[in-house]
């Protein structure tokens, strides 16, 4: 019983694949959309039944006609309904990503048609829907949570768009596959020495910035520089931001090397890295990173957590 | 407890008078504490809305449920049956409002405020109803539409727009279910009137009964001919005769040796003889019509003599009148021809003669039993007897009158000798018994005589008040005659009806509003719209039978199969349903423009009909200069009327919009007025066309 479900669900995959295949902008059509009465349709069509079995019995001729027209709005209903998900488009728009075992997000944009679009559920497999309307010709951005279980970059499967508007007896709906991934990066795991070449020997202790940084001059401020650096000073006299340039100290740079953690396994060597990675750069500490697959040179600043963190996440492809 | 679902503020309102709306019929007809109970339940849950009150726990629910309950059976003395059910249903919903939890119960709520609103028509059939009971639909369907509509913000009105839309667009499907959805019979015998009188006449009649009725102004039946409408003094509607008198009350009875079978006579069953002449000996139909009755509870029909029916449930007795095999409970018609012929030769059945001679055993009423048989000893037939009895009720001093004094124990006696005041039923009574006391074969029918005709539908409409009653008598070679002593009496009776006949003697038989509303032209005009009105909705609406349906449908589809009707009700819903898809998704909603925008679009209108060709998104600088071209003369005030447009159009805020807007028409009017057909100078390529 529980390998015919698995065939049943694969071959409904499969299908779903074939038509409605994988693509950053969907437009909702009928071959995208399913429509299917809900509970209070059935409960609905039942009191429209009840009606008519009166009509009948007592020879009422009005009692059938109230009977017929809520059978009337039921079918006028699979319309509105079919055509408040017609027309949609969506777009897979930005990724904002997070760590192993925590959520990140993921932005789907959604564009209305030639007619206004109300209360469309948007969610992900066993997620929590979020509602949006969209005026005619408008535009909303959504951005859902997706709950990110492991290293490296997660399809959120396929995203499903639902709506009941305007009388909830129906309900329509389609699943999209945006081609839309989220990057998980590693779990932070805390803890451990610093795993670092260069700098001061005593890499595992907090690192004063000592006077051994030569400040070598000023360069104009580009989007990623760590404000810490900003030259302040400047900026209130009306200079625009710069950001402060010093020379590395040849005993200043730390090398975050993937080697120096024997006795780990991959993941927890990533999740270490990942450790470090975050408290060198609250420390405003400059680093660079070695990994088996590549490396990154030292620099300091969000900028340089995110591409770190993107090379950890994305090492070895993912973690599997 | 999880959260408690909010019903969106923005759909409160539709929630409340949906439910206030269904109920209200209700409440108007229901037990006095269903009135009080509903708007207060309601009330209590406007304030729980408003967050002054919490929800009330099952503590609180469960008792009410069950006084609810314990009320019904007070009042009803059961909970089962419609008028208890419907009673039950209404509070029980009321009560439904206090228990919303969660978006479900919302649902459920308004789902079975739909159900409770139809249950209005168990009582009210009338098109004011509908209509109330359509609007009303509109109302909880906007409250279903706005709790799934989670936005916050919303204007209400846009469920109100959506649902209305929604019911509009049912609207053909419903019409087109209600003609092709086949109608079956009732699939068991459930009688919502049970409690309900009767109306109109019974089975027996004792004097001040049909009196009582003539106070009533309610609508008997209404008749369509097809063709000519029988004059007033031959509008004699058989309803049923009484052939028993007891010495004060006729009634309509058999002797026990007559067979149902043998005097009344259904379509499916095999015809006895009589019937078999009266087929043989009909010509040609004098009259033919259609009845569409009210409901009456009674089986009998009404009719021209001699009816023969059409329907399937329709019989005919042998007194020739039409009788249906159940009870009216619903507007009821049918289709008859009647043909005005002697029926002389099914002859008259021994027990016929016995049965309708026959007069109390123990004697009564001597002084009429006296004269009766002096008077016809003296005559030289039955029929010079009856001459002279209806010469003397005309010659006598007999009035004809609403409110007769009270009879004693010989009620003929006493009428014939003494008070000699009287409605027909004393003179059809006392006549009957002068005709039984000369040995005359006689009985009494009941029914209507006369009826309004409404010159819109060109149809009868006859009321309560058209009640009649008259005698027949069975003549030797002539069958049975049919004889009206309150005709020899008043007999503006039978020419103008009863209104007329009653002001002779000074009497009105409506008093109070409805009498005296009689007398306005406009009200009586107004009346008879309304009759109009209700006819067609009686006869196209709730009249519309399965007989009526089979009529129809053979006519489109030939031969009636379920497969037609079926494959019938797929194809023309389907093509419904397909056409508003495709405007629901094709339709374009052209941009509303503001009244500038409507002014410049009259002027290339009018510049176009005149035949300046005008290219589209031209700007509103180059139109002026290609219609100053073709027309010159009105080269000025086109430029005067393009200053205004771009004053109007490209300032920011206008401060006397109607001044404006004034000015910008009069100039438009003004460039109208000035294109004039250029002079032949004038290079118009259009010339040709224009002259």
């Amino acid at each position: 019983m529980k390998r015919f479900g698995r065939m049943v669900r694969q071959r409904w995959q499969r299908w779903l694949q074939r038509r409605i295949p994988p693509s950053r902008k969907v437009t909702l059509d009928q071959r995208r959309i399913f429509i299917f009465p809900t509970g209070y349709g059935f409960l609905f069509l039942l009191i429209a039944a009840l009606l008519f079995i009166g009509g009948i019995n007592y020879e009422n001729n009005l009692l059938l006609g109230f009977s017929f027209l809520l059978v009337g709005l039921f079918l006028i209903a699979i319309l509105h309904t079919f055509r408040n998900l017609a027309g949609v488009t969506l777009v897979a728009g930005g990724m904002r990503p997070g760590f192993a075992g925590a959520r990140g997000a993921l932005e789907v944009r959604v564009q209305g048609g030639a007619h206004a679009h109300r209360s469309l559920w948007l969610r992900w497999p066993a997620a929590v829907a979020e509602e949006v309307s969209v005026e005619p010709g408008q535009q909303q951005s959504l951005w859902l949570s997706v709950r990110l279980s492991h290293r490296g970059r997660q399809d959120p499967g396929r995203l499903r768009v639902e709506t009941r508007y305007p009388l909830g007896l129906l309900r329509s709906w389609s699943l999209v596959d945006l081609d839309h991934l989220c990057l998980a990066w590693p779990r932070p795991l805390p803890g451990g020495e610093c795993p670092a070449s260069g700098g001061e020997n005593d890499a595992g202790q907090q690192h004063q910035r000592g006077g051994n940084e030569e400040f070598e001059g000023l360069r104009s401020y580009v989007a990623g520089d760590s404000l810490r650096l900003v030259d302040w000073k400047s900026y209130a006299r009306g200079r625009g931001l710069n950001t402060k340039q010093f020379s590395d100290p040849a005993e200043g740079r730390l090398w975050l090397e993937w080697q120096r953690l024997p006795g780990l396994d991959p993941e927890s060597r990533y999740s270490r890295l990942c450790f470090w990675v975050l408290e060198l750069d609250r420390a405003a500490e400059r680093y660079g990173l070695v990994l088996p697959d590549g490396s990154l040179e030292p620099d300091l600043g969000p900028l340089q957590r995110e591409r770190a963190l993107e090379m950890l996440a994305l090492s070895g492809e993912g973690g599997g | 407890m999880a959260r408690v679902y909010q019903v969106p503020r923005h759909a409160f309102p539709w929630l409340l008078a949906g439910a206030l709306l269904a109920s209200l019929p209700h409440l108007w007809r229901g037990p006095l504490w269903l009135a009080v109970a509903v708007p207060v339940l309601l009330g209590w849950r406007t304030l729980i809305q408003r967050g002054l009150l919490a929800m009330p726990g099952k503590l609180i629910r469960f008792p009410l449920l069950l006084a609810v309950v314990g009320a019904t059976l007070y009042s009803h003395g059961t909970v089962l049956g419609p008028e208890a059910g419907v009673t039950l249903l209404v509070a029980a919903f009321a009560l439904k409002m206090l228990e919303m939890f969660r978006l479900r119960d919302a649902y459920v709520a308004i789902i079975l405020a739909s159900f409770v609103l139809a249950t209005t028509f168990l009582f009210s059939r009338d098109p004011l109803t509908t209509l109330y009971i359509g609007s009303a639909l509109v109302v909880v369907m906007a409250a279903l539409v706005g709790i799934n509509d989670p936005e916050s913000g919303v204007s209400p009105w846009r469920h109100l727009r959506q649902s209305g839309v929604m019911v509009l667009q049912a609207l053909p499907l419903m019409l087109v279910f209600f003609v092709l959805v086949p109608r079956m019979p009732p699939l068991w015998n459930l009688q919502v009137n049970q409690q309900q009188a009767k109306t109109g006449m019974s089975d027996s009649m004792s004097p001040g009964e049909i009196s009582r009725l003539s106070r009533q102004s309610g609508i008997a039946f209404r008749v369509e001919f097809d063709g000519e409408v029988p004059p007033p003094a031959q509008r004699y509607w058989r309803g049923l005769t009484y052939g028993w008198f007891d010495g004060r009350r006729w009634s309509q009875a058999l002797p026990p040796e007559v067979r149902q079978q043998e005097y009344l006579h259904f379509a499916n069953g095999p015809p006895p003889e009589w019937y078999e002449q009266l087929l043989a000996e009909r010509g040609e139909p004098d009259w033919r019509y259609r009845v569409v009755m009210e409901r009456t509870g009674q089986q009998w029909l009404y009719a021209l003599s001699v009816p023969f029916s059409n329907r399937q449930e329709v019989g005919l007795a042998r007194d020739l009148r039409l009788v249906r095999r159940t009870d009216i409970e619903s507007t009821f018609d049918y289709q008859v021809d009647s043909y005005q012929m002697p029926v002389a030769r099914q002859g008259l059945a021994d027990w016929e003669r016995r049965f309708y001679t026959s007069l109390p055993q123990q004697g009564g009423n001597p002084r009429a039993r006296q004269m009766a048989s002096e008077w016809r000893a003296g005559a030289s037939g039955d029929a010079a007897y009856i001459t002279r009895l209806l010469l003397w009720f005309n010659q006598e001093e007999f009035y004809y009158t609403l409110e007769p004094p009270l009879l004693g124990e010989n009620t003929v006696d006493e009428f014939l000798f003494r008070t000699r005041r009287g409605f027909c039923e004393h003179y059809a009574s006392s006549f009957a018994f002068m005709l039984r006391a000369a040995g005359i074969p006689a009985r009494i029918v009941a029914g209507y005589q006369g009826g309004e005709l409404n010159p819109l539908g060109n149809h009868l409409l006859v009321r309560q008040y058209d009640a009649h009653v008259w005698v027949e008598a069975w003549l030797q070679g002539q069958g049975w005659v049919e004889f009206d002593p309150t005709g020899a009496v008043a007999p503006t009776r039978i020419e103008q009806g009863l209104d007329a006949a009653l002001a002779e003697y000074g009497e009105s038989a409506l008093t109070g509003l409805a009498g005296a509303l009689r007398g306005v032209p406009l009200f009586a005009r107004l009346s008879l719209l309304a009759d109009y009105i209700e006819f067609g909705w009686a006869k196209w609406v709730l009249g519309y039978s399965q007989q009526n349906q089979l009529e129809f449908l053979s006519r489109w589809l030939g031969k009636v199969t379920p497969q037609r009707m079926v494959m019938a009700l797929a194809a023309v819903g389907g093509v419904i349903m397909l056409a508003m898809l495709l405007w629901m998704l094709w339709r374009v909603r052209r941009p509303r423009l503001v009244w500038w925008q409507r002014e410049h679009r009259r002027m290339t209108q009018m510049l176009s009909r005149r035949g300046v060709p005008l290219a589209p998104h031209l700007t509103t600088a180059q139109i002026v200069q290609i219609a100053s071209q073709y027309f010159p003369a009105a080269s000025q005030p086109l430029q005067d009327w393009q200053r205004c447009y771009d004053t109007i159009a490209y300032r920011k805020e206008i401060t006397e919009p109607m001044v404006l807007r004034r000015q910008l028409r009069g100039l438009r009017r003004r460039v109208g007025r000035r294109l004039i057909r250029p002079m032949s100078l004038n290079p118009n390529p259009d010339q040709q066309r224009e002259a």
